[in-house]
């Protein structure tokens, strides 16, 4: 399998800066040798820890190249034979608590039935730096790793049964958490040698022999998660169900208007009320309105500490605050639709991109190739249109909340964190203690898809603690406070314009593109375009220009971040031009990318995987197939976080504008698949997803204040709405495998608008649909 | 000193302000975190317990109402000898959950759908389950569980090789 992983440069550049090191929320330099010598034997039996952390100040990239991993694993074998995985990225929901300890296993060479899975707590010198749950990226990152250290503690095992045994070592073998000695028929439990095997010497990476993928006995299979009897009995897995001796409840109240500031609120009536213990302003830490993993993110407020949630909510809806709004937000989003309307037909500035590799020292260069100009005057026809999509929310289901206690000078705290080392470094500066005297566990994520990358509810949680000093506190925050205070997918606006030639090849490609600044320079997180956009990345003559407007309002990472908003748009223009250029869709999205080969560029788009999963996604739907009146069928790829996705999307228009998407059909190539229920469940839910933002999803605001509070305002998708899904891995042997849950959803926006186009001729410009009066039943 | 029947058993929830919505007497006074918190207006669902074997949202029934209901909550679900019942093995076989938060709510709207029909057709489920968000959109998995557990579809192959080609039943 090809090894080599590279970072996909459309991620936000703090993902970069992490792995790069240069930014890193802890940074680590225990080599791997010194690092195995603080583990030992805990109860007896092997107790592997390992593959720390090489120099958190190579790129990402190199370390992959060198096939060396850069992240840790742990190992834990009893005597009695039972395994212990510890999985090191926090789980939100992709898989990856049971999917890390599945690949350790695999080469371990154990039964899964065997094995405990216990999630890891924040250790950058154990599990370097990227701990974390973002860029689909704790698949990719920790493959090589998970795989070392199971081959590793396997032929510790192996090594000291040959010992024991006084067997040579190339006669033993091994399969489900047993040694085997195929000559005289025995076999023994990996138990039986678990002591002596801690004691064996930590073989070189270099030495270890790792499973051709046809040996796989776990990986490439359905399995359920680890934490699925848990869930389903009720067990106290998530951030909010946290419960500490004496503990106290919280609620933190923020300015309406973004980053106004608590000058002073009725504090003797709420002290009044019942069940109040406390109430406070909170000032802000490091009143950044920019999002990111490891600095301040909070913007002050009033917090209302209570002995129970309910005393704190009803408090908090009796709190009177006087807001110092004269540094605070003010954008109105109608004024920038019409603003960016205004420009549809003008250029912005060039759109500077990365040249060669990604990273915080990547170069830039505007976005510009050949001659637009002159391919639009020789073009045979020139299409231009404007689209537009809203700001939305991550409105995952579990409202942020943490549980933080600060005692004897030391700050514990207990969150559903995406960065968890991030919030970790964050909150004892925000707690006034040293680096080492912060700890967090990390809990099970009820809901993360970008918004718990910030940190900014652990930061709260840590100054409300740091007050009732002695007191466990639990952060609550309600639904209201995470729809009004999220950062949000932010809005966008392309003014495209593209040229065909003659025999309806795409010759030239322009876009205006509108977004964001707060700080009136660069764009803000998830506002920005890389080069890598299809067909930007393969039209001959090209030009990208941009246009910032000045607006604070913030903005992260959402599922997808920016390939969410730019596959709508992009890929819907796509088939605009299809239909100009006279021909089929798939035949149109094929000739424009060229061919077969590979791309120029180790984080560019391979030809030939995308031109496979358009193929087999159209060949699932039936591509070309008759359909009743009303009725059509619509295509749509993607590329982004190194995964490849096509979906063809069967929808049935009525003539009130009741829209029924029978079924979605998928082809997706992420490389080898080692769990496949849980990258089908991604798969999944990412067209569902899409569904949803298509049809409903939109967050405005006015002068500052965001209109929406809760899901009466911001539907989500409900069970009825949900087509019939067919999903297909195409698995090519020869690539490694990449995340699932980011790449899954962008298709999913434009294979529906451009399969309404071909059912009633009208073309989808704008999310959501529900503003062009569409409603999904 | 106030009591609820919760589970089967009587417990104790002491002084408590009457307008406490059940959702947070089960979650801070008893320590029943199962039931989640999600939107506190009767939107999503996280919240959904039995009262007396109707589902419904404990964040909109304060708690100052209740007196003799039997409540039943995603806890006291499986037999007292942790044996699962259909619905909750259905949910591991098929395995519904992403992140998971919704999944309590989901099981327990589930739960009394098929204890009062048995046999439920596409409609009966949609009818059922549209008050439970789902954020991850795991609504595929929800109604193929709904229907092994009520015996209309085989379980989901999992582990085996057939399976891991991608073929399904």
């Amino acid at each position: 399998m090809n090894m080599k992983t590279t970072l996909p440069p459309e991620l936000p550049s703090f993902f970069h800066a992490i792995v790069a090191g240069e930014s890193a929320p802890v940074s680590s330099d225990v080599n791997r040798r010194s690092f195995l010598k603080l583990t030992g034997l805990v109860g007896g039996g092997l107790v592997l820890g390992g593959f720390g952390a090489m120099s958190s100040r190579k790129a990402y990239a190199q370390q992959a190249a060198a096939d060396v991993s850069t992240l840790s694993a742990y190992v834990q074998i009893k005597p009695d034979g039972r395994i212990t995985l510890f999985s090191k990225n926090p789980e939100c929901g992709q898989g990856i608590k049971t999917g890390l300890p599945l690949i350790i296993a695999e080469e371990l060479d154990c039964a899964w039935s065997d094995v405990d899975v216990v999630q890891a707590d924040v250790d950058a010198a154990k599990y370097g730096a990227n701990q974390f749950a973002g860029g689909s990226l704790s698949t990719p990152m920790n493959w090589m790793g998970m795989r070392q250290a199971g081959a590793t503690a396997r032929a510790m095992i192996l090594a000291a049964a040959a010992k024991q045994l006084k067997l040579p070592l190339a006669e033993l073998t091994t399969a489900d958490t047993k040694v085997l000695h195929a000559a005289s028929n025995r076999s023994w439990s990996y138990g039986d040698f678990a002591e002596l095997a801690a004691t064996m010497p930590v073989p070189e990476v270099a030495s270890l022999t790792l499973k051709d993928p046809s040996q796989f006995k776990l990986l490439g299979r359905r399995w359920t998660g680890v934490d699925n009897h848990g869930i389903v009995t009720g067990k106290p897995l998530f951030g909010a169900d946290s419960r500490m001796d004496g503990m106290l409840y919280a609620t933190f109240t923020k300015s309406p208007q973004i980053a106004g500031k608590a000058v002073v609120f009725n504090e003797a009536h709420i002290k009044s009320l019942p069940g109040v213990v406390d109430a406070f302003i909170v000032e802000p830490f490091l009143d950044a309105r920019f999002f990111s993993a490891n600095s301040g993110t909070h913007f002050g407020g009033v917090a209302i500490v209570a002995e129970n949630t309910w005393a704190a909510i009803k408090a908090k809806r009796e709190l009177q605050v006087e807001w110092d709004t004269s540094t605070a937000e003010s954008a109105t989003w109608d004024d920038l639709v019409e603003r960016a309307k205004a420009l549809a037909d003008k250029d912005g500035e060039p759109l500077m991109v990365n040249v060669g590799p990604p990273g915080p020292n990547a170069q830039r260069a505007p976005a510009a190739r050949g001659d637009v100009d002159a391919a639009f005057t020789s073009a045979a026809k020139v299409i231009s249109a404007f689209y537009e999509y809203p700001y939305v929310s991550h409105a995952q289901l579990e409202p942020e909340t943490t549980t933080a206690v600060f005692k004897d000078g030391k700050i514990e705290i207990w969150a559903p964190a995406q960065i968890p080392q991030g919030g970790e470094a964050g909150a004892a500066v925000v707690a006034g203690v040293t680096p080492e005297n912060s700890t967090l566990h990390m809990t099970r994520i009820g809901g993360g898809f970008g918004r718990k990358l910030a940190n900014d509810y652990v930061f709260e949680a840590a100054a409300i603690a740091k007050r009732m000093e002695g007191r466990p506190v639990k952060l609550q925050w309600t639904r209201e406070d995470d729809m009004m205070h999220d950062f949000f997918r932010p809005g966008g606006f392309h003014a495209y314009k593209a040229a065909l030639d003659a025999d309806g090849k795409l010759v030239a490609f322009q876009d205006h593109f509108m977004s964001h600044t707060g700080n009136g320079q660069g764009p803000m997180t998830s506002a920005d375009l890389s080069a890598n956009v299809f067909p930007m990345d393969v039209v001959p003559n090209l030009k990208i220009t941009q246009t910032l407007f000045q607006n604070g309002i913030p903005t992260g990472p959402m599922r997808a971040p920016g390939s969410n908003a730019l596959a709508f748009s992009f890929q819907s223009f796509m088939h605009e031009l299809a239909v100009a250029s006279g021909k089929d869709h798939v035949q149109f999205m094929l000739e424009t990318l060229g061919g077969e080969g590979p791309a120029e560029n180790p984080q560019g788009m391979h030809k030939g995987r995308a031109a496979n999963v358009i193929r087999a996604a159209a060949e699932m739907a039936g591509w070309g197939k008759e359909m009743p009146k009303g009725r059509a069928l619509g295509l749509s790829f993607y590329f982004c976080h190194s995964g490849y996705v096509a979906q063809v999307a069967d929808v049935e228009v009525f003539a009130n504008k009741d829209v029924k998407v029978h079924k979605v059909y998928a082809a997706a190539d992420f490389g080898f698949i080692h769990n496949l229920s849980a990258a089908e469940n991604q798969l999944e839910g990412g067209i569902v997803d899409g569904l949803s933002q298509l049809f409903n999803a939109k967050i405005t605001f006015n002068n500052g204040v965001i209109q929406q509070q809760n899901f009466h305002q911001y539907p989500l998708l409900r069970m009825p709405q949900t087509p019939a899904l067919e999903t297909k891995f195409l698995q090519p042997a020869e690539f490694s495998p990449t995340g699932a849950g980011e790449p899954s959803m962008p298709p999913l926006l434009a294979a529906v608008a451009n399969a309404i186009f071909n059912a009633t001729g009208e073309r989808i410009r704008k999310m959501p649909l529900s503003e062009l009066g569409y409603r999904l039943v | 000193m106030a009591t609820l029947q919760i589970n089967g058993q009587t417990l104790d929830i002491g002084t408590i302000d009457p307008s406490t919505p059940l959702l947070w007497v089960l979650r801070d006074t008893l320590g029943l975190v199962g039931t989640k918190y999600g939107c506190g207006i009767a939107q999503c669902g996280a919240c959904t317990v039995h009262l007396n074997g109707e589902p419904v949202r404990s964040c909109q029934i304060p708690v100052g109402n209740l007196s003799s209901e039997q409540i039943t909550t995603i806890e006291g679900l499986a037999g007292a000898d942790g044996t699962l019942t259909k619905i909750q093995q259905a949910w591991i076989d098929e395995d519904v959950p992403q992140c998971g938060y919704c999944q309590a709510g989901q099981i327990m709207s589930a739960t009394a759908l098929l204890r009062k029909n048995p046999n439920p057709s596409d409609a009966d489920i949609d009818a059922a389950m549209s008050g439970n968000l789902c954020r991850c959109a795991t609504y595929t998995r929800i109604r193929r569980a709904i229907k092994v557990a009520a015996g209309q579809q085989t379980a989901t192959a999992f582990y085996d090789a057939a399976a891991a080609q991608g073929e399904r039943a």
